[in-house]
């Protein structure tokens, strides 16, 4: 009975996982995003001024967290449906070791990079409390949209999203103001 | 006809008082050794191998009060019901426990933290000083969003309180660790803690358990034995 019980939370809690894919990007007003200091799996220093001028979808997961690689294959599919517009999509693991992260990869071919923040710093510093946080960032490295939890990233209201960042590269003009 | 009514009321008066101040309905699991572990369940409720894991620990010599909130108090399976607890109950049964004779030691579990430490919080300092808390991934935050510092709840003052925070590696939480460490610290409290190494939070519940974690689940009498013995109170 009791087994039964936590299953039925599981349950309600992948339910509103569901949710919100559909509810749940939180439109922000831009601000300029902390700093990124990461590695890649090769071991180079990352920075966002490695993707200035382009939309980045910046993502915090974990190899141990079911919904983080539930919606790794989107934003895979994402990357493909994208390719030659200026969207980068970054994966920033968050306080894991490397031998974890690459024993997931082994499992999914994805293109885009995956970046290593060991010891949680750049988790602790974008205030990341839940896996998987997502944030949208303009052409201007300002932060757009927050997403807490799991989302069809290819699809629906987040992709609505992206192109209505990466619209206001196409057409300067129209660029929301505020921020730095 | 009045002094009936008064008398009824009365009655009902004294009634509503003893209510109020009464125990929550928990689950004991006699042992025939020294110590008493006090285990207050997630706000998901009690699991399967939690059971299990507080008989095997009384078939060792510890007694266990089970203690789920969740089904004591009718409340739903969310975190903010743990808020909801009647703290005045959760004091007595903690005073109850340390007047049974055994070093007592309560085991909480993520948000079912926040009863127990308001509780202890309560508690006259003396006796607060004979109590020790082994908390399990603690879910101690009132609002925790992405890009801004995050809200704890009021607890109280926990001066003397000795706490031990056990938190799976695999969690969201543990790049915060320091930082509730350093706010139960601030808080007057006596604080260690223990990574467990592999695991994700409610190890012995998930819906897609590693091997790892399902061999944990059956081990969890022996890592509360093990904090028992090192470091709860003897």
């Amino acid at each position: 009975m009791q087994v039964r019980t936590w299953r039925g939370w599981w349950a309600a809690t992948l339910l509103a996982c569901a949710q919100v894919q559909a509810a749940g990007l939180e439109t922000r007003a831009p601000v300029p995003a902390p700093a990124l200091q990461a590695v890649d799996l090769q071991g180079t220093p990352r920075t966002l001024d490695d993707y200035r001028g382009r939309v980045v979808l910046l993502n915090f997961w974990a190899a141990w967290c079911p919904p983080c690689r539930r919606e790794m294959p989107s934003m895979e599919r994402l990357r493909q449906k994208m390719q030659g517009r200026p969207l980068e999509i970054v994966a920033v693991d968050s306080a894991e070791p490397i031998e974890d992260v690459k024993a997931f990869l082994a499992t999914m071919t994805l293109g885009f990079p995956i970046l290593l923040d060991p010891e949680g710093v750049n988790t602790r510093r974008w205030k990341v409390y839940a896996l998987p946080t997502t944030f949208l960032l303009d052409g201007e490295g300002r932060i757009r949209y927050v997403l807490k939890g799991g989302a069809e990233w290819d699809e629906g209201e987040a992709l609505q999203a992206i192109e209505g960042l990466l619209s206001e590269i196409d057409k300067p003009a129209s660029r929301v103001s505020g921020g730095t | 006809m009045a002094m009936n009514f008064l008398a009824l009321m009365w009655a009902l008066m004294l009634w509503t008082g003893s209510a109020r101040a009464s125990l929550p309905d928990y689950q004991t699991f006699p042992g025939d050794g020294p110590r008493l572990l006090l285990w207050v369940n997630a706000e998901r409720g009690r699991a399967e191998p939690e059971l299990e894991a507080a008989r095997k620990l009384a078939a060792q010599g510890t007694t266990v009060w089970s203690l789920d909130l969740v089904g004591a108090y009718f409340l739903p399976q969310l975190p903010s019901s743990m808020d909801a607890v009647p703290v005045q109950d959760m004091v007595d049964w903690l005073d109850a426990a340390l007047t049974a004779g055994k070093p007592a030691t309560v085991y909480a579990v993520s948000r079912a933290a926040v009863p127990v430490l308001r509780a202890a919080s309560r508690l006259e300092a003396p006796r607060r000083h004979r109590l020790c808390v082994l908390l399990m991934y603690p879910n101690l935050y009132a609002s925790a969003e992405a890009l801004a510092d995050a809200d704890y709840l009021d607890v109280g003052r926990l001066d003397g309180l000795r706490i031990r925070v056990l938190q799976p590696r695999r969690s969201a939480a543990t790049p915060w660790l320091p930082a509730q460490l350093d706010h139960l610290s601030g808080l007057g409290a006596t604080v260690s803690h223990a990574i467990l190494e592999n695991l994700r939070e409610g190890y012995w519940a998930r819906e897609t358990p590693t091997e790892f974690e399902i061999a944990e689940s059956r081990r969890m009498d022996a890592l509360l034995l093990r904090e028992l013995e090192t470091w709860g109170c003897k």
